[in-house]
């Protein structure tokens, strides 16, 4: 394994980390982005465990922080934040093709990484797959039926939530990181259309989402029996672990979890030219 | 003065290249530079945006600053568990060198925050660091080790973080999310630092009388900020540590150090 710290994009303001497989390299790339606010190394260092243990397996990987995140500068463009993240992720995916001779790539996000995720994983034809951690998801009747029903079952937590309402201003569900979800009828059309053009999406789940995702078969509620059951599209959810994995155990479940699938759905290395022969002529 | 600075440079340096560091030229010809010790663990990454902006505002007024990962840390090569306090040492004398090497400057300014601030001045010597800078330093290892491991206690039972307490040996050999190697453990319990005889600024911004006196008592100039800083806050964990106030307060040193 090999790490090169860059600068990089269209206005060289982007920073980031490739990890380069020492051999065997696979022609599918990974690119990992932002977790909120946190700087390219992820919650707890989760990224830079997640791009070397892949890297181990044959997969380059960059991680980098997006426009005005990290370490990484406004590029002096005047778009929509949108139109920013698919431009560095498409200067994320330039540097890889040049660096390992990636012809394909895996988005890799947690939270508002996952949705990022989403966005380039719609748009760009590059994308072959997408782990989304925590992304989007839905409250289905079943997620209400599993929410309130043992609430109402149960006399004493009845008495302890009216009393909790009397005392406290309502709060927002869930814990710090809520955001705005687009319309789920959208959601649900974009990723029809990624399943349409081939690509695998991981949706994993962790207990940190439990204010809006509360079971595996929420999927299915949300989205249709058609998407769940899709080949391109696997579902977890482990209701004990929290938002950002702060536990070492719970870090090396999840990657040992995302390298499997990545092995399982993108196992083929890259031709012997492309990565040396790319790296030569640029 | 501000001056528009030049982008900052990632690199990596040290043995085999395994420290990360990102350099913020200076001004030709500047005589002194600032090497920026990190934290260890969550502070590190709660501190990166404030260290980036520190570093800015520096390089914005001519001087040059180093912000770098010790082994095991951040950008930099190894694990987490890796994590040692003698290697953290050297890394800091090495990324000292680096910013000689980079800036041209011979006269060097350590600063850090927490276990940083601990880095810098256990390491003065060996790093031929001239001046320092410390911010709410760790300088009783015994009681930083403890209040760690009450932090990871409560971590077991926090509601806001997991549907339900986890078993104590999920939360065992760590402290608020990173793996915790014995000799790190031995290392810091045993960590009992004096102040140091160089031109020191003592920031505090959480109650410590008892060093406040013994920095003043060594000559040090002790600061106190207006907001205290959530250092040890369960509930703030993963939030960003933010003061323009302490941003302020070391460019204004570091240009006092200038002209000293």
């Amino acid at each position: 394994m090999h790490e090169q710290a860059t600068r990089f994009g269209r206005a060289n303001h982007l920073t980031g980390i490739t990890g380069l497989p020492t051999e065997d390299a696979r022609s599918t790339g990974v690119i990992i982005l932002n977790a909120g606010l946190v700087h390219r190394v992820g919650p707890f260092r989760l990224h830079v465990e997640m791009a070397r243990q892949l890297n181990a397996r044959g997969f380059p990987t960059l991680r980098f922080d997006l426009s005005t995140l990290g370490d990484s500068s406004a590029s002096g463009e005047s778009s929509s934040r949108e139109q920013q993240v698919r431009s560095d992720v498409a200067d994320a995916m330039a540097l890889l093709r040049k660096q390992a001779g990636c012809s394909r790539f895996v988005l890799i996000g947690l939270c508002s990484g996952a949705q990022n995720a989403h966005l380039v994983a719609h748009s760009s034809e590059a994308v072959a797959g997408a782990v989304f951690l925590d992304g989007y998801a839905y409250r289905s009747t079943g997620f209400k039926l599993r929410h309130y029903l043992p609430r109402l079952l149960n006399p004493a937590r009845v008495v302890r939530h009216l009393a909790r309402r009397l005392r406290t201003a309502p709060a927002a569900a869930g814990s710090g990181f809520q955001v705005e979800f687009p319309p789920q009828a959208r959601v649900r059309d974009e990723l029809a259309v990624m399943l349409d053009r081939g690509l695998k999406l991981y949706f994993i789940y962790s207990g940190g989402s439990s204010w809006y995702f509360n079971h595996r078969r929420q999927f299915g509620e949300c989205y249709g029996r058609a998407l769940a059951t899709h080949p391109g599209v696997t579902v977890s959810f482990n209701k004990e672990v929290d938002h950002t994995y702060i536990l070492v155990g719970d870090r090396r479940r999840l990657l040992d979890n995302i390298e499997s699938w990545l092995c399982t759905h993108f196992p083929q290395p890259a031709p012997a030219r492309d990565t040396r022969q790319a790296a030569a002529t640029t | 003065m501000t001056r528009r600075s030049e982008p900052d440079i990632p690199c990596h340096f040290g043995p085999h290249g395994g420290l990360f560091g990102l350099y913020h030229p200076g001004a030709l010809g500047a005589k002194t530079a600032v090497l920026l010790c990190p934290p260890l663990g969550q502070d590190l990454i709660r501190c990166h945006r404030l260290y980036r902006q520190l570093a800015h505002a520096l390089a914005g007024q001519g001087t040059a600053a180093l912000r770098f990962d010790y082994y095991g840390t951040g950008d930099s090569a190894g694990g987490s568990e890796e994590v040692e306090w003698l290697r953290c040492l050297e890394d800091v004398a090495t990324a000292a060198e680096q910013l000689r090497l980079r800036s041209g400057c011979e006269r060097i300014v350590g600063f850090g925050a927490r276990l940083g601030g601990s880095l810098a001045l256990a390491a003065v010597d060996s790093a031929r660091l001239d001046e320092l800078i410390l911010w709410d330093p760790v300088l009783d290892g015994a009681a930083h080790v403890a209040a760690l491991d009450a932090l990871q206690a409560a971590l077991r039972f926090d509601t806001d973080r997991f549907v339900a307490p986890r078993p104590a040996t999920a939360l065992a050999d760590q402290w608020q999310g990173f793996a915790v190697g014995i000799c790190l453990r031995q290392q810091l319990a045993e960590l009992c630092l004096d102040p140091p005889h160089r031109r020191t600024l003592l920031l505090q911004s959480v109650a410590a009388a008892a060093d406040r006196h013994r920095f003043a008592a060594a000559g040090a100039e002790v600061a106190t900020l207006s907001q205290p800083t959530p250092w040890n806050d369960l509930a703030r964990l993963e939030t960003a540590i933010q003061s323009h106030e302490l941003i302020e307060a070391v460019s204004r040193r570091v240009q006092e150090a200038l002209h000293a």
